[in-house]
């Protein structure tokens, strides 16, 4: 391996700085209509970047008892690819009906492990919450089988610090792993990067958010 | 590559759409449909010996991720992560051909890669 020597970057990201970077990603965001936003919590000076998706996915995902329903709610649409091989068999087995599912992102910065989490939510289009199986099902193939070696404390079901309310949240323990080989790299060109770009850019795509490649080039760092 | 292929041993022969670069072929090769991508391991990765590729524009980063995992024979558990840039990571879904028109330079596209154990 390289023997070369690396002054090695801190991996934690002080509040003011996730600040800044989020202003910085939000400005970008704004430009291409991303759909962020930042959500200030009245009367307190804490706040959170959000975004709200709307997701196709096969409704086999979704849970069985639940796919009735939305094999209605689509009858009228164009997406249904009925793809029948045995007119006996039922429909569920073969069928492959699109659902669509509404995720909601949130940015949070965590005073206890000083480094950014994405909480989320997500929903049916008529309001029924996911479950975690569910869940855990939408997670992209890219990293479903690795997380699913150890789903427990990776994925998991959490009150929203800020709302009180039941999220799902991606653990920050292991950001580290994937954080500091970027922002070594970076400090080795002498370059500085948007902490919130790059960790958004890897962890949103784990549960289907994509960070679009413009705000690697045109979302700048906090001087 | 036949995505059907599980064989840890697979080479580049059994996928003609990622194949060794030849060094004297530029991203000009077969009509711009392939281009050329240069790899780079950061951190604990191992460094591959072939570091330069030929692979279809079409192709997606999950596409090359498994790839690079099958012939670099990582554990079940260890996840590859691959940049761009230096320190974007791509989306899974993304086409390779999009990543070479947006940031190679010198007729190739440069992507870090590291691995890491399983989250959790």
């Amino acid at each position: 391996m390289m023997a070369a020597e690396r002054n090695t970057v801190s991996c934690y990201l002080d509040e003011k700085t996730f600040r800044l970077c989020c202003q910085r990603f939000l400005q970008h965001s704004e430009t291409i209509q991303d759909g962020w936003s930042w959500e200030q919590i009245k009367g307190t000076d804490e706040g959170f970047m959000k975004k709200t998706l709307l997701i196709p996915v096969k409704s086999s995902i979704l849970n069985k008892q639940h796919e009735c329903s939305i094999q209605d709610e689509n009858m009228e649409t164009d997406d249904i690819q009925a793809n029948v091989e045995d007119e006996t068999a039922g429909v569920q087995a073969v069928c492959e009906i699109h659902a669509v599912l509404r995720y909601e992102y949130h940015v949070l910065y965590s005073f206890s492990y000083q480094i950014p989490v994405l909480y989320f939510r997500a929903s049916t289009l008529d309001g029924r919450p996911l479950s975690l199986e569910e869940v855990w099902s939408n997670v992209h193939p890219n990293y479903r089988q690795r997380l699913q070696q150890g789903p427990w404390d990776t994925l998991t079901q959490q009150e929203h610090p800020l709302l009180g309310q039941p999220f799902f949240m991606l653990h920050p323990c292991r950001t580290e792993e994937f954080m500091k080989p970027a922002l070594d790299l970076a400090q080795a060109e002498n370059k500085r990067v948007n902490y919130i770009v790059t960790w958004l850019s890897v962890v949103g795509p784990v549960v289907r958010l994509d960070v679009p490649l413009s705000y690697s080039t045109e979302v700048s760092a906090p001087d | 590559m036949s995505d059907n292929a599980e064989s840890p041993t697979e080479t580049q022969k059994d996928d003609p759409s990622i194949q060794h670069a030849a060094t004297e072929h530029t991203g000009a090769s077969d009509e711009k449909k392939k281009i050329d991508v240069l790899l780079k391991a950061v951190g604990d990765a191992p460094i591959m010996k072939t570091k330069k590729w030929s692979v279809e524009r079409g192709r997606t980063v999950q596409s090359l991720a498994q790839f690079i995992s099958r012939f670099l024979k990582l554990e079940a558990s260890e996840q590859l992560f691959i940049y761009v840039n230096q320190s974007f990571a791509p989306s899974p879904d993304q086409e390779v051909g999009v990543l070479f028109e947006c940031f190679g330079s010198d007729g190739k596209l440069v992507l870090h890669y590291c691995k890491s154990q399983a989250w959790g």
